[in-house]
């Protein structure tokens, strides 16, 4: 700050909590002024002066809806569960538990046999393989493309943390998160409108060991430990 | 609703999504998204930038609604503060590619839009800020506003209105001294 000397030095060291608040330092200035924060109440308080009192400058902005995809990635990341009615009426998948993933697949098979899933094409399914190649879960697309059913195989694990399932679609190596699913039963995810046309052959379907709630970051940050390609039925 | 009745019902919402309320977080995101969601595209230009962005600030307040403190800050302070934030790291790492500084802009920059000075003087709670503001130098608290909305560096707001680098840091730190001492006055 040397390029204005003559601001005394007591004020330019409280000046810089606005200067972060305003938005017109750089990018390693603001990991200083936020390294500052967590050990400095003083800064702290005085950032929160100024949040509280500019926030009346963003009045100026003018409110924009956000389109309805953005709340639905939201609701699949923080894995709200959502039972169709088909799941519902299939809670004898429960009660008898499932032993193996030929089973399950073969199930998932029969269900759009028996057409309870009307079925638009032919139906995508993985096989979500753990390290020593045993199967984990069993997914499936549902024939009208936007949801997916994940059945787990096998008790895998007590494992507390949450288990997060991630898309990595063919030929693009960034992991999207479709949501949490359950160790313990099957489960129905809405696919994102944005990623349902990424469900393709090819594609892997993943899943992650990740913080209650799921991962904080937006990628995978605990062990994989199930993950295998779609391919058709 | 008025705001005091929409802070309380937000600060409620808030701790009932601290405590894994999925409902809750639809709430507060009904409730404040579309003034997020402008934040972010005000700073970002760019919609697709901008969603990623809105849709990381709401898993934070998944993950952190705890850490609000509703002594100190209203919740929608806290929510356009990291709006705010998550805009402008994003910007700053260069995702976005960004349009050059026009002349429309330096304009913009120099005269900003009546009505949005109009709007803060509506709301009584932030009659005060636009008070102070009008003390300043038409030119800094221009500068301030802009920095402010755009969540632009010293250098670009130099550039955009075309003064010295040094010329530009000493008008918002002036602007902004005299700022806080009218706003605590």
């Amino acid at each position: 700050m040397s390029d204005d000397d003559t601001i005394n030095p007591a004020d330019r060291g409280r000046i810089v909590a606005a200067e972060y608040v305003v938005g017109v330092l750089g990018a390693e200035e603001r990991r200083e002024v936020e390294r500052r924060l967590a050990q400095e109440p003083a800064l702290a308080t005085e950032v929160a002066f100024w949040e509280e009192r500019l926030a009346g400058l963003a009045d100026a902005v003018a409110p924009v809806a956000p389109p309805p995809a953005t709340w639905a990635r939201i609701e699949t990341t923080i894995g709200t569960p959502r039972h169709s009615s088909l799941w519902q009426n299939l809670a004898f998948w429960r009660g008898f538990g499932i032993a193996a993933a030929t089973l399950a697949a073969a199930s998932i098979a029969a269900l759009f046999y028996i057409g309870l899933v009307p079925q638009a094409r032919p139906p995508l399914l993985a096989t979500l393989g753990g390290s020593a190649g045993q199967p984990n879960f069993v997914a499936a697309v549902t024939a009208t493309g936007d949801s997916l059913v994940v059945v787990p195989a096998a008790l895998l694990t007590t494992d507390q943390r949450a288990f997060e399932l991630w898309l990595i679609p063919a030929g693009d190596n960034r992991p999207r998160s479709l949501g949490l699913i359950q160790p313990g039963q099957p489960i129905r995810l809405d696919i994102p409108r944005d990623l349902a046309g990424r469900l393709t052959r090819d594609a892997t379907l993943a899943v992650s060991l990740e913080p209650p709630g799921g991962s904080p970051t937006g990628a995978p940050t605990g062990p994989v430990i199930a993950a295998g390609k779609l391919t058709n039925l | 609703m008025d705001a005091e009745a929409s802070r309380s019902q937000i600060t409620a919402a808030l701790a009932r999504v601290a405590a894994g309320d999925r409902a809750a977080l639809r709430m507060v995101y009904q409730d404040t998204s579309a003034k997020l969601f402008g934040v972010c595209l005000r700073i970002l230009k760019d919609r697709s930038e901008a969603e990623d962005v809105l849709q990381d600030v709401y898993l934070t307040v998944w993950h952190k609604a705890g850490s609000f403190d509703p002594g100190r800050a209203s919740p929608i302070t806290w929510l356009i503060a990291m709006a705010r934030n998550r805009s402008i790291d994003r910007l700053r790492a260069g995702a976005v590619s960004r349009r050059m500084a026009s002349i429309e802009e330096a304009h913009a920059v120099s005269d900003p839009a009546p009505d949005a000075v109009e709007r803060i003087e509506r709301i009584e709670q932030h009659r005060r800020l636009a008070g102070c503001l009008e003390e300043l130098e038409a030119r800094q608290s221009a500068a301030i506003r802009a920095a402010f909305l755009d969540g632009v560096t010293y250098e670009e707001l130099a550039t955009r209105m075309r003064v010295p680098l040094g010329t530009m840091k000493s008008w918002i730190r002036r602007g902004l001294l005299k700022l806080r001492a009218c706003l605590e006055a």
